[in-house]
């Protein structure tokens, strides 16, 4: 009886069941506040509106469980945009290898990051910090800033704004990537890795784990799907642009760490990560519902992280008195 | 874990439900969302003030919402909101054609009607263009301005953002059209690029008060150019002596048609784009106005032409000293 009692409330006062309370609060809320809020449409609204960024907050979280940080994510997704739209139309390759080819292009990114950061030791957030303006840097000189890519055909737009099974398609990719780097953190050697090289990078290399392959593959796997977010924005907007994914890598940051994920590395879930991205969804999307102007967005969403933290605090606080 | 699921699941069927019995929006009033390029932007502010006019003239409700940020997938993420809000008529002001095309698409085969303002979408992603101003009118309205501050006879210089701009181009060959036609003893002596710049206007435009002293008047064609040349002149202390007309904007501007250097600004009437644009929008909307008309009555504006698919604002606007205090942007 009692050890049941405890274990509930262990349960409750994690970090991810204070989340998941605030995010019925605010689907409550908009549910009364904003009119159509709660409408099948309006959900599958949300979901597009979030797969891009919720891909990139999703393959965030090995990295910053690490200690580590890509800033060049948002960056990356413009450039991989403008290389596909390249290929497709002055390289005249099929849609379909053109993908193909972005998401190699994602993959070697990622790569030079994972080679600067985890081969050479470099301080991640310098490493990106230098992609970051790179990647965006590269994308407007091969666009020279005005050349746009657009009149894709059918098949891609179909990733972008069709439903697939009842689903927007692109919710299937983004439940596909959200259930493999679940298992890889949760369920592989991979993970336990990852949070091992988080608490302490030289006890990992010291305790024989493969720290330098553990750390790389996090970036070229961040990488390859921030090609694929690119994708996916390319079909859901219908165009490709130098300027695609614009300080992404910003709300991206901020849904991992509002998913509990620790900044130092170490501590986080990807089912976290995953109510970090529906708390930020639901909120930008609810307060067009309720009619309130879009700039509160930002401010509420600032607002929601410092109260995640400090209610996940005050439980942590609650959860090692009494136990 | 799994009992967090099903009171998740429990609350979003409870969601779904919910809505269900709630459908259309406030009742039968109209509503027409409007769509800015950036929600901050002066102009578009200034815009929402006309729009705001004639939302109350037609009792029809009006949202008012843009971009914050430079993500430019935003006008579509706020356009698709509108379409499961369920909106009658959306009105944007479009950043980027074909990305903005695909949302606006898919809300007219929602049954919403579409106009554009400001700037166009692709011509099949919306119901008509209400178009601020032709490069003909624009043309015309520049060289009338000219020859009415400096006479039938004289020199004049412009000073343009490139040579290449299409744009540019297009308003200029506007300009000469009705210069040859119209204004044959006025000589334009000297046409300068400055690459959009301020600072670089200014230069040109100090090398052109050097290089020809019978220069009676500066027309600046992009907007930088104009509180450029205008600052030329000042600092050369020949206010009112070269006039300087142009294309721009009031409030960069308004320093300078106060002092007396700059005399005439010209761009369209903003109040009168945002009023007119709520008007097409609801004349859309109610099926007043539909494809092969050739005249909209748009309240306190009138009857205003129809050109197949566009809706044109008319004449451009003078900003002078009298008036340019009406405006903020």
């Amino acid at each position: 009886m009692n050890s049941a009692r405890s274990r509930w409330r262990a349960v409750l006062l994690r970090h991810e069941s204070v989340l998941l309370a605030l995010l019925l609060a605010e689907i409550l809320f908009f549910n009364v506040a904003g009119a159509r809020f709660g409408s099948l449409n309006n959900a599958f609204d949300i979901v597009r509106h979030s797969v891009e960024i919720g891909l990139l907050a999703l393959v965030l979280t090995p990295i910053i469980l690490t200690g580590g940080i890509d800033l060049s994510l948002g960056s990356l997704l413009g450039l991989c945009a403008i290389l596909f739209g390249k290929m497709w139309r002055d390289g005249g390759m099929p849609i379909e290898l053109a993908a193909g080819c972005t998401l190699g292009i994602g993959a070697l990114a990622g790569a030079l990051n994972a080679a600067l950061i985890a081969g050479l030791r470099l301080p991640a957030l310098i490493v990106t910090l230098g992609t970051y303006s790179l990647f965006r840097g590269l994308a407007e000189a091969i666009t020279r800033g005005v050349d746009t890519f657009t009149n894709f055909p059918p098949v891609l737009l179909a990733l972008g704004q069709e439903r697939f099974a009842g689903l927007p398609a692109q919710g299937w990719a983004f439940a596909l990537i959200a259930a493999v780097v679940w298992l890889l953190v949760h369920r592989t050697t991979s993970g336990r890795a990852w949070r091992a090289i988080g608490f302490a990078p030289e006890g990992a290399r010291y305790a024989g784990l493969p720290v330098t392959r553990r750390i790389a593959s996090a970036y070229v796997l961040a990488g390859t799907v921030a090609a694929l977010a690119a994708i996916i924005y390319t079909a859901r907007v219908g165009q490709a642009k130098a300027d695609a994914g614009t300080g992404y890598e910003l709300l991206a940051i901020t849904a991992v760490v509002l998913g509990g994920t620790s900044i130092f590395g170490g501590i986080g879930t990807v089912h976290g990560t995953l109510l970090g991205v529906a708390a930020i969804a639901v909120l930008n999307n609810g307060l067009v519902h309720a009619r309130q102007p879009r700039e509160v967005a930002g401010m509420l969403t600032g607002a929601l992280l410092l109260i995640a933290l400090t209610l996940s605090a005050a439980a942590r606080g609650l959860g090692s008195r009494r136990g | 874990m799994h009992r967090f699921l099903l009171i998740a699941l429990c609350a979003v069927s409870f969601a779904c439900q919910k809505s269900a019995d709630r459908d259309a929006l406030g009742g039968k009033k109209l509503t027409v969302a409007l769509l800015p390029k950036s929600k901050g932007n002066a102009y578009f502010i200034s815009c929402k003030k006309g729009a705001d006019t004639a939302a109350k003239e037609l009792g029809v409700d009006l949202i008012f919402d843009g971009p914050t940020d430079p993500d430019p997938a935003k006008q579509n993420e706020i356009v698709e909101n509108w379409i499961t809000l369920g909106v009658d008529v959306i009105a944007a002001a479009c950043e980027n054609k074909e990305g903005i095309s695909t949302a606006l698409r898919r809300a007219r085969s929602a049954g919403i009607k579409v106009v554009t303002y400001d700037a166009d979408a692709l011509p099949d992603a919306r119901d008509f263009f209400v178009n601020q101003a032709t490069p003909e009118g624009i043309g015309q309205a520049l060289m009338d301005e000219a020859a009415k501050q400096i006479g039938p006879e004289g020199e004049f210089a412009i000073i343009t953002a490139s040579l290449t701009a299409q744009n540019m181009i297009e308003w200029q060959r506007h300009i000469e059209a009705q210069r040859a036609a119209k204004y044959p003893g006025l000589k334009m002596v000297a046409l300068r690029p400055c690459d959009d710049k301020k600072d670089l206007a200014q230069s040109e435009a100090a090398n052109l008060l050097g290089a020809y002293p019978n220069l009676k008047l500066i027309m600046a064609i992009c907007s930088p150019a104009v509180p450029g040349a205008a600052e030329a002149v000042k600092q050369a202390g020949k206010a009112g002596q070269v006039k300087v007309i142009g294309l721009g904007l009031p409030n960069e501007n308004r320093a300078y048609v106060k002092e007396g250097v700059t005399q005439t600004v010209i761009l369209w009437n903003t109040l009168d784009l945002g009023y007119l644009t709520v008007q097409a929008a609801v004349a859309t909307a109610k099926g007043t106005l539909t494809s092969g008309a050739t005249v909209l009555t748009a309240g306190r504006l009138g009857e205003i032409k129809v050109e197949g698919d566009q809706i044109v604002l008319g004449k451009p606007f003078a900003f002078t000293r009298e008036n340019i205090d009406e405006f903020d942007f």
